[in-house]
């Protein structure tokens, strides 16, 4: 059920749920995640060490390669991909075609409330179609 | 968004699956960018399809058997092996014939088999205001900026581009992202094809993924020079297009324009993009690489030039990496002898950064791939340092495409020397 909402824009469809793993630096799709674990290996990433795989992923930006769509699909071909991106901006095209490859719901910009409220480890539901994230009671 | 009757027919699945599919992809493509309609493009650089990633292949081939054919002029990207020689550079017979297989699925679909990042030197010249769908972030910066053609940085959807012949009007299709975000002084004045990649990095990390507006360079500078400039910058940042008034094509050139960021970039910040990439040790490199991005014809007489009557020094390996058209070219202008005579290997379809040397994606274990331990590669392009330091995570050197040639014969590497000024 439900505890809070927040609506965001919706940009690649789907619905997904998981824990929300949060971070504040931009993660590069191509060089900071090893593909067959889902680990973050990226020592500029302040989530070196965590596993992305059925994550409900949030940052603020992805960052660089136009490559980033290749590994995101690679990330779904191991079954260690995201369950969901939750994104401040608006990503490269190519972060977005490797998502709608990857059935990755991806939404943008939530509203104000999201970034203060929210903790790691909340269990999230995303709406890629309607831009909604429910936080639901664990 | 509004669909043209015939978007909608493919869209209704009139014309197959395959074209359904990619018709809907776009769909949504444009709906989370607000793009307001398509655009007909006249060309797509599409993925090659890559052995070493996992299903990768067997992407291109199901698009291919669901009965997808290119409707415009398409070329096919760089892919993971050689494949008129992958044992030539040591890849398994295992990678080297799933290769093959995504060239018999794009010859299937209509592509040219072109497997390069420079499919302009293989004859795949979009013109002005032409919208093109391109998967290699190297042709996008060369066709916005040097040509005058529209495009953004692409995935995989190139693909479903070059199949309908559409794409959203968004981002660099649209004239009001054409226009420059950062005025861009150079003080320093670079000269061949290598001090220009590194050029390009340092504007491209100052840049991020803004359009940078060029001023200072002193000459025109030359078809490969221009392609490296864009090369060096889509690689440390998004950079997607350049504007350098009077060379390029007029978008948004008013130098003058007020209030733009001002970025310098000096010689120091030049010698500092090489002095960033030289991180293995001065002897025992294992591989001198030339040729990122892929060759040009001039390239390769210069090359030939270069190595003319001498040796690569033993235990040394010199690549020199281009698209199956150039070295045809160079084949029937008599360069290919006097290149191989020197000990040096023209590659085609792959580089070092693209083959089985990377390990940033684990192959499938089913293909025997394990990546080699290297030393050092010496390279003489900041983006091939780049990914040597992000895919092959090995030490690199970088310096000019004459020293690097000098480093090969010695075995001794040889740095760039700082410039004045």
């Amino acid at each position: 059920m439900a505890e809070t909402s927040w609506q965001a824009r919706g940009v690649v469809r789907g619905v997904a749920d998981g824990a929300a793993l949060v971070s504040q630096t931009a993660l590069s799709f191509l060089g900071d995640l090893d593909i067959r674990s889902g680990r973050v290996v990226g020592r500029s990433s302040d989530l070196c060490g965590e596993c992305v795989a059925g994550r409900v992923l949030v940052m603020l930006a992805s960052r660089g390669s136009a490559g980033a769509w290749r590994f995101l699909y690679q990330l779904k071909m191991h079954d260690t991909h995201p369950a969901a991106l939750i994104l401040r901006e608006m990503p490269d095209p190519s972060v977005t075609q490797g998502a709608i490859l990857a059935d990755v719901p991806v939404v943008v910009a939530p509203e104000g409330t999201f970034w203060s409220k929210l903790r790691g480890g909340d269990i999230l539901r995303v709406d890629g179609s309607s831009g909604r994230i429910e936080r639901c009671q664990r | 968004m509004q669909l043209s009757e015939r978007d909608q027919t493919l869209l209704d699945g009139a014309e197959g699956e395959a074209a359904q599919q990619a018709m809907s992809a776009l769909v949504q493509l444009g709906e989370a960018y607000d793009a307001p309609d398509m655009v007909d493009i006249g060309y797509a650089h599409v993925h090659a399809g890559m052995a070493l990633y996992k299903g990768d292949v067997e992407l291109i081939e199901a698009t291919a058997q669901q009965g997808a054919r290119m409707v415009v002029p398409a070329s096919t990207n760089i892919a993971n092996a050689d494949m008129g020689d992958w044992q030539g550079i040591g890849a398994p017979e295992t990678l080297g014939r799933l290769q093959q297989r995504a060239e018999a699925a794009h010859r299937r679909m209509g592509s040219a088999t072109s497997f390069t990042c420079t499919p302009y030197w293989a004859g795949h010249w979009p013109t002005w205001n032409m919208h093109i769908a391109s998967i290699e972030s190297g042709v996008t910066v060369f066709a916005n900026s040097v040509l005058g053609a529209r495009s953004n940085r692409d995935g995989y959807f190139a693909v479903y581009a070059g199949m309908t012949g559409r794409y959203p009007r968004f981002g660099l299709h649209l004239d009001r992202n054409r226009q420059p975000t950062h005025r861009v002084t150079v003080s320093a004045q670079p000269r061949g094809t290598a001090e220009f990649t590194a050029l390009g990095y340092a504007v491209g990390t100052a840049v991020g993924s803004g359009v940078p507006l060029i001023q200072g360079i002193r000459r025109r500078p030359s078809l490969d020079e221009l392609d490296a400039l864009g090369v060096g910058m889509a690689t440390s940042g998004g950079v997607a297009m350049f504007i350098l008034p009077g060379v390029t094509p007029p978008f948004g050139e008013d130098a003058d324009a007020p209030g733009l960021p001002e970025i310098e970039i000096s010689e120091a910040e030049i010698a500092g993009v090489f002095d960033t990439f030289c991180t293995g040790g001065e002897t025992g490199f294992d591989l001198v690489h030339l040729g990122c991005p892929h060759a040009s014809f001039e390239e390769m007489k210069y090359y030939a030039d270069l190595l003319a009557g001498r040796r690569v020094a033993p235990g040394v390996e010199l690549w020199i990496t281009t698209s199956r058209a150039v070295r045809q070219m160079a084949r029937e202008a008599g360069l290919l002898a006097p290149l191989l005579a020197s000990g040096a290997r023209v590659v085609t379809d792959t580089c070092p950064i693209s083959c089985h040397f990377a390990c940033t994606c684990s192959p499938d274990p089913a293909l025997g791939v394990t990546p080699p331990t290297l030393r050092t590669i010496l390279v003489d392009s900041a983006k091939q340092a780049h990914y040597v330091r992000d895919m092959i995570q090995c030490p690199t050197l970088f310096t000019t495409s004459e020293l690097a040639v000098e480093s090969a014969v010695t075995g001794r590497f040889v740095p760039r020397s700082r410039r004045n000024g």
